[in-house]
């Protein structure tokens, strides 16, 4: 991603071709097998976070108790969603036989996979299996699919519950940065003069912050670290790179004729900054954006890996690496959550990368 | 020396030093110029003897007194066969603890042998008053000079290397020792009991920061030189823990006389920089190279051995000893592998499943022990949560002690009911029943209690000063991956019964400040074990500095009063008993178990004898050690 792009576009897009543009880079984006691939994964992950109660958990998705119908497997989503009869009833987080015994007449419909991510399955917790393997036996096998770390937790119910981490962190972190860095931007290309010099120099002096070290610096003092905290940081210090493509393509539209005819007709320039030049300038900046995600997806993971991720019992993927870095014997512990990382920053690398190529008319020539 | 402090352990050889010790605290908050000795003109030697009835007292060579007590022990296999097993079973330890764990004969050693052990962080100081962590009681044990020390059994004596005879006077009010006179410092200056009298001048000083070694030598009233070698000790009270307060490290009066008033830190003036980095020894091995966060290296002092052309001490087996700092366990396991270190701690899960292959036994062995070190949770009493002691009851019933003993301990510890080890003198003889998980019992002491869910939001709740407050806390516990393990299992256990619990793992330093300010509901921490059950009432005392659940019982105050007075051993033991038979039936600690001692060893080393305080801290402890003369 180059952010010297200062060079004006050959092909300025006219407001009544701004809807014709996307679709013409949304066809383009199709025709790249690669970065439709990705985009699928990237969906299909959303799936994942989306139904990962429904997937693995030991809480049933709907059952029928003393005549009313629970969804208790909400409360992976917020522990709150928890059905309070089951606690008053003493269920204590133990479903299968609970169910069958206080109410012979109760119906459940489990989750695909019956494992915790939080904890490890017990002995006979569903009717005939044993607990889980821990220390180093727990293996990839067929009631565990990627295994179970040294404490005997199901890796494969940690990797689909942490998907959700994953993907929060990406579009979180970057749904701030890219607000904070496209309003910056936009103002100080729009308005030019000391406006711009103000927003170049914190732009400059953001850029000199080292993320990895002031997150490890705000995680030692901060009282009750979680993952929003660290969302806010990698947000908070990673939009400097948008907000300089967001002041280049300000820059260079503001003098374009729509928007004099724009400021003649009498619009203000928040009307002008978001009606008329936003949409305009919205493709080059939706690219580093993406990458973002992906670096944004890394740092979680570094900092997991390191320690310093979200709280227990919250999982993600790096906290895995972290469990197989004093456990190296334990492959499934490394391969798994690794390839996960992998594919999912490379597919938004990918993504990014068609999204690039199909709004840049420059790379587009370039090719032919 | 060894001193009496009370480490806080973890499960990580470097969480040893996690807890500073009282006194660290006594510095802090002591008003700056606050007074600290008392003037005392001590009477001269011929009227302190003409009143007093003298008994005396073991001086003993620790090296000797263990070859004797284990040439009476049977051997159950010879080196070559211990060499040859896996230790997987209590039989197999023993033998290689048998076999191995025997202190050099005459000849067996390798007097020119070096040693690399393995410490887990960098030394604060080399000045043997300002030490407080492991790793400096480690290297200082080897290069400080004392004149007491304790077995494996933590029997007090004087150190024959050092001390002529001791004697305490009936009264219990008076020590007397005499030194050799064939002491000398490595720049050549003798050491006399002058400096032992100085030494504790300076340390009871309050401008000087001492961290650990004026706890217990504040009980002292004085110290006074008679002679260069006739020395006197002066107790404030005839207390059965005085012989603990007279052991504290000497610093050699010629060189500090000159430069301490000066600089009362020991640390800032560049006399005192210059001293840090090559510091005036006293004991068998001085310092010879030091790299930050790398290496202490130490050579077997010529002038300890001989004095004047004549060898008057054995020389310590080793002529090297190389400390290897390595902060990360896996790195100093591969070390260990490589053959680039001779010793270390293992993990439990070191200890389980990355010490068992070839890779492991082709350059080691391990052994293991049991250590008095014990862990809980805390709860902070003066919390609205664990004012109750049906809810901390209740706490110590939901928890699944199994679970954590079985799956995340590896079944390498034995459930913990107290604060002494059932197989100490201090011990009670009632038979204390671990806690085991029994949710209906927490769940009907959490309903008696008040904690109920009034609200129907699946978390119980009590009114409190007209409000609801639901149950919902914090514990801290330092960040390591099995105390972060067992107080997510914690978190689980209670969630099945309506009360939540929020893990914060957080930096040790982090923990001990937390923990010493009060400002925190619930932590996870542990204790190693003191010489003298006294140690432990600085945890239990009202307001004592550690203290840091805030547990106040005036029957345990006065337990601890009584149980200092006694000198009749028989009787002591029934005062701490008591004491733990109340902390039980409190629980102001859930106890959780008693970590063991585990140790990779090169198959090179020979000699490691293990005490309920290590294989180390105690005395001969680390030199005993030795490698055999090559074939």
């Amino acid at each position: 991603m180059s952010s010297d792009q200062t060079a004006p576009m050959t092909r300025s897009s006219s407001p009544s071709e701004a809807k014709g543009f996307w679709s013409e880079a949304w066809r383009r984006f199709r025709g790249r097998k690669l970065s439709m691939a990705a985009l699928g994964f990237v969906l299909f992950l959303v799936l994942v976070a989306t139904f990962a109660p429904a997937i693995a958990g030991t809480k049933p998705v709907v059952c029928k108790y003393k005549g009313t119908i629970y969804f208790p497997c909400l409360s992976y989503f917020d522990r709150s969603l928890e059905p309070v009869i089951f606690a008053k009833d003493r269920f204590r987080g133990t479903y299968p036989a609970n169910l069958a015994e206080k109410d012979p007449e109760s119906w459940a419909i489990w989750p695909l996979v019956f494992q915790d991510p939080y904890r490890s399955v017990r002995d006979n917790e569903w009717p005939g299996e044993p607990a889980n393997p821990a220390r180093d036996q727990g293996k990839p096998s067929r009631r565990n699919l990627f295994g179970t770390d040294q404490y005997g937790v199901d890796v494969f119910a940690k990797m689909v519950h942490g998907t959700t981490v994953a993907l929060l962190v990406g579009f979180v972190s970057m749904g701030l940065a890219g607000t904070i860095g496209i309003t910056v931007g936009a103002t100080a290309g729009y308005f030019g003069g000391w406006v711009d010099m103000l927003a170049s120099r914190l732009i400059e002096v953001v850029m000199c912050i080292p993320t990895l070290v002031l997150i490890l610096a705000l995680v030692a003092f901060v009282d009750q670290p979680s993952i929003w905290k660290t969302m806010a940081i990698i947000g908070l210090t990673g939009w400097t790179g948008i907000a300089r493509l967001a002041r280049a393509e300000f820059l260079r539209l503001r003098s374009s004729e729509f928007v004099m005819a724009a400021r003649a007709a009498g619009a203000g320039p928040v009307r002008i900054m978001l009606r008329h030049i936003l949409p305009n300038a919205l493709a080059p900046v939706l690219v580093p954006i993406t990458f973002g995600i992906a670096s944004a997806i890394l740092i979680e993971s570094s900092l997991s890996f390191l320690g310093f991720g979200p709280p227990p019992p919250s999982v993600s993927w790096g906290s895995l690496l972290n469990d197989a870095r004093s456990n190296l014997q334990m492959w499934w512990l490394v391969v798994f959550p690794g390839v996960a990382i992998f594919l999912t920053v490379l597919s938004y690398n990918l993504v990014g990368e068609g999204l690039q190529e199909a709004t840049d008319p420059r790379l587009r020539e370039a090719r032919k | 020396m060894l001193l009496l402090v009370l480490t806080g352990c973890g499960d990580d050889p470097d969480a040893l030093e996690e807890m500073t010790p009282e006194s660290a605290l006594g510095s802090q908050n002591a008003a700056p110029l606050e007074r600290l000795l008392e003037p005392f003109d001590p009477p001269p030697l011929e009227e302190l003897s003409q009143g007093a009835t003298w008994i005396d007292r073991p001086v003993l060579d620790a090296v000797v007194s263990l070859r004797e007590e284990q040439a009476a022990e049977p051997q159950l296999a010879t080196p070559e066969e211990a060499l040859a097993l896996i230790n997987d079973s209590v039989e197999a330890n023993a033998k290689i603890l048998s076999a191995l764990g025997r202190v050099a004969d005459e000849g067996q050693a390798d007097l020119s042998a070096s040693v690399n052990r393995h410490i887990p962080a960098d030394v604060g100081s080399t000045n043997p008053i300002l030490i407080s962590s492991t790793a400096e009681f480690d290297v200082l044990g080897l290069t400080g000079f004392g004149l007491f020390s304790f077995d494996r059994r933590m029997e007090p004596f004087a150190l024959a290397d050092a001390v002529v005879s001791w004697q305490t006077s009936a009264d219990g009010l008076l020590d007397k020792v005499v030194l050799r006179d064939d002491l000398v410092w490595s720049d050549g200056e003798p050491i006399t009991a002058h400096d032992v009298s100085f030494t504790f001048q300076v340390i009871m000083d309050p401008r000087v920061p001492v961290p650990a070694v004026r706890s217990g030598t504040d009980q002292l009233k004085w110290v006074h030189a008679y002679d260069d070698q006739t020395l006197v000790f002066f107790h404030k009270q005839p207390f059965a823990t005085n012989v603990w307060n007279i052991n504290f490290p000497v610093l050699p009066k010629h060189v500090y006389e000159a430069t301490w008033e000066d600089d009362p830190t020991l640390k800032d003036s560049s006399a005192h920089v210059k001293l840090e980095q090559q510091p005036v020894s006293g004991g068998p091995y001085e310092i010879v190279e030091r790299t930050r966060g790398q290496q202490i290296v130490l050579r077997r002092r010529e002038s300890w051995h001989t004095v004047n052309g004549e060898q008057v001490r054995d020389q310590p087996f080793f002529e090297e000893i190389r400390f290897r700092i390595i902060e990360d366990p896996n790195t100093s396991l591969l070390a260990l592998k490589a053959g680039e270190i001779d010793e270390m701690i293992l993990l439990p899960e070191q200890w389980t499943t990355q010490t068992v292959g070839d890779d492991f036994y082709e350059r080691n062995t391990k052994a293991t022990s049991l250590e008095w070190v014990s862990f809980h949770f805390g709860w902070n009493v003066s919390t609205p949560y664990f004012s109750d002691r049906r809810v901390r009851r209740a706490m110590s019933y939901a928890f699944d002690h199994e679970r954590m003993l079985e799956k995340l301990c590896y079944g390498l510890y034995e459930p913990a009911t107290g604060v002494f080890h059932k197989t100490s003198w201090m011990a009670t003889r009632k038979k204390l029943e671990p806690y085991r998980q029994d949710l209906d019992a927490a769940e009907n002491l959490l309903d008696e209690a008040g904690w109920i869910d009034h609200d129907n939001d699946g978390i119980r709740d009590k009114e409190i000063n007209g409000r609801f407050v639901p149950f919902e806390f914090s514990i801290l516990t330092s960040n390591q991956p099995l105390r972060v393990a067992i107080c997510t299992l914690l978190q689980e256990s209670l969630d099945r019964i309506g009360v939540r619990v929020n893990v914060r793992p957080v930096e040790s330093t982090v923990l001990q400040q937390f923990t010493l300010e009060h400002k925190f509901e619930a932590y996870f921490g542990g204790w190693g074990t003191g010489t003298d059950p006294d140690t432990s009432e600085n945890i239990w005392r009202t307001g004592a500095g550690r203290n840091f659940v805030n547990y106040s019982n005036p029957e345990v105050d006065q337990l601890y009063d009584e149980g200092r007075r006694e000198l009749d051993r028989a009787k002591r033991a029934e005062k701490y008993s008591r004491i733990q038979e109340i902390l039980y039936d409190d629980q102001p600690y859930t106890w959780l178990y008693w970590r063991n001692s585990f140790y990779g060893f090169s198959k090179d080393v020979r000699g490691y004898v293990f005490s309920p305080r290590g294989p180390y801290n105690y005395s001969p402890g680390f030199s005993s050690l030795w490698k055999p003369v090559q074939q």
